[in-house]
């Protein structure tokens, strides 16, 4: 299945993207360097939907000792990963026109550095142990306690005075004109197929290798 | 709980290194930072709690390290494991232990290092009383990285828990800010007093889950 959800992905993104960069108008401040949103937005939006997800997968592993949970949590860090430090890199590059700086300590930007240190701890905490069992259950209380930092990363830009901007789009609405919010959206819904395409191609090569012994994979390959 | 309370306490009270060593590296961090740098009195009046916060985060994850592992090591963790049959009691009485004699010592430290460059004396109940409450917060972190990654090194318990200390030492940014302006201190402390009531109720459970782990 996840050859047909990368190409919906990868099209809808590209359709997204190509509507965002050349036919969106430009931003009557900000000029064309806006134009990051396309990728800026979405990589962040994913950056903490993908850790939402790390935590239930951990949850179901912790309560009903699913062992599938545990894969998918050890599939899907190595993409939240990457995509935060896309979020982080594309916030970089844009804070240069914007702000005329490339970092700033600023919370919403720290707490997505924290976030990527979360991600990789993760992996490197799993990485530590040569009993998978164990890592897999030590991944999910570590995932499940680091839960604490998603109310924070979004709360950050109304809890504290930030240079980071508040959210746009919000459930009672969006404060971006709808020729630009249209490519956004797209590109959110394109590059959500276009992850969840990886991670099961993620998840499926990392079952195959941890159930490399079973029967049932010798079969299968 | 009181036999571990005092187990606890004569096994620490018997490791010289273990409690001694962190609040005289707090001291030396304290004593040389400012000998280093090239900065005003004045500079440094303003940064110095700054510096005590970070020397304080230092400790608490240095002071933690060896919490679990030398008892895992040596058997008696599992040892209590199987007297107890429970962790959560086992984990509270090391933590309460630790903190009386590494966390509050430090936090008088800190207080009076402080005092000693340019904050009011009037103040010093109020920055003893954040550095008390940060060290509950932050010794009980660290030890969560530490029983996660047990006997695997220093640098995956820093992984593991400085992404969840980063938090605490924000929170202790703005409980400086209100030192320094006087106002709002009540606020921050309750806050603060909250949300170490809350780990500290919470925080052995999940570390005896991570010690079970490592014990099965």
């Amino acid at each position: 299945m996840y050859p047909y959800l990368l190409f919906i992905g990868i099209t809808t993104l590209m359709i997204g993207w190509i509507w965002g960069v050349l036919y969106a108008p430009e931003d009557f401040q900000q000029g064309n360097s806006y134009r990051i949103i396309f990728l800026h937005v979405p990589a962040s939006i994913f950056a903490q939907t993908i850790y939402y997800f790390m935590s239930i997968c951990a949850l179901m592993h912790i309560v009903w000792r699913v062992k599938l949970a545990a894969y998918l949590i050890k599939s899907a860090a190595p993409i939240g990963a990457m995509i935060t430090f896309i979020a982080l890199f594309s916030g970089s590059i844009w804070g240069i026109p914007t702000w005329g700086t490339w970092w700033q300590w600023d919370a919403r930007i720290t707490s997505t550095l924290i976030l990527f240190i979360m991600y990789l701890g993760i992996l490197t905490l799993h990485g530590s142990f040569s009993n998978l069992e164990k890592a897999d259950r030590l991944m999910s209380i570590l995932v499940i306690v680091g839960v604490v930092n998603l109310p924070i990363i979004k709360k950050s830009v109304d809890w504290w005075s930030t240079l980071h901007q508040p959210a746009s789009i919000s459930t009672s609405g969006s404060s971006i004109d709808p020729s630009m919010l249209m490519p956004l959206l797209i590109s959110i819904v394109g590059l959500g197929f276009t992850l969840i395409s990886l991670g099961i191609l993620s998840s499926r090569l990392y079952i195959l290798n941890r159930e490399k012994n079973k029967k049932w994979v010798l079969e299968h390959v | 709980m009181l036999r571990l309370i005092r187990t606890e306490s004569f096994k620490l009270s018997r490791k010289l290194k273990s409690w001694l060593g962190p609040q005289l590296i707090l001291v030396l961090v304290l004593i040389a930072f400012p000998l280093s740098i090239d900065i005003s009195q004045y500079d440094l009046d303003k940064f110095y709690f700054s510096i005590i916060v970070i020397s304080l985060m230092m400790t608490a994850f240095i002071s933690t390290e060896g919490m679990f592992e030398e008892d895992f090591e040596d058997g008696s963790l599992e040892q209590e494991f199987l007297l107890e049959q429970d962790f959560y009691k086992i984990v509270l009485s090391k933590m309460l232990i630790y903190v009386f004699f590494i966390g509050i010592p430090i936090a008088l430290i800190g207080s009076l290092f402080l005092i000693t460059n340019g904050a009011d004396f009037d103040d010093l109940p109020k920055v003893f009383s954040i550095l008390c409450l940060s060290n509950i917060l932050l010794f009980n972190l660290f030890s969560f990285g530490n029983a996660l990654s047990i006997n695997k090194g220093a640098m995956l318990g820093v992984l593991t828990s400085l992404p969840l200390a980063l938090p605490v030492i924000i929170l202790l940014g703005r409980a400086v800010r209100t030192i320094q302006y006087g106002e709002g201190f009540f606020s921050i402390i309750i806050l603060m007093s909250g949300i170490s009531l809350i780990v500290l109720a919470i925080m052995p459970i999940v570390i005896s889950a991570a010690l079970k782990t490592h014990i099965d």
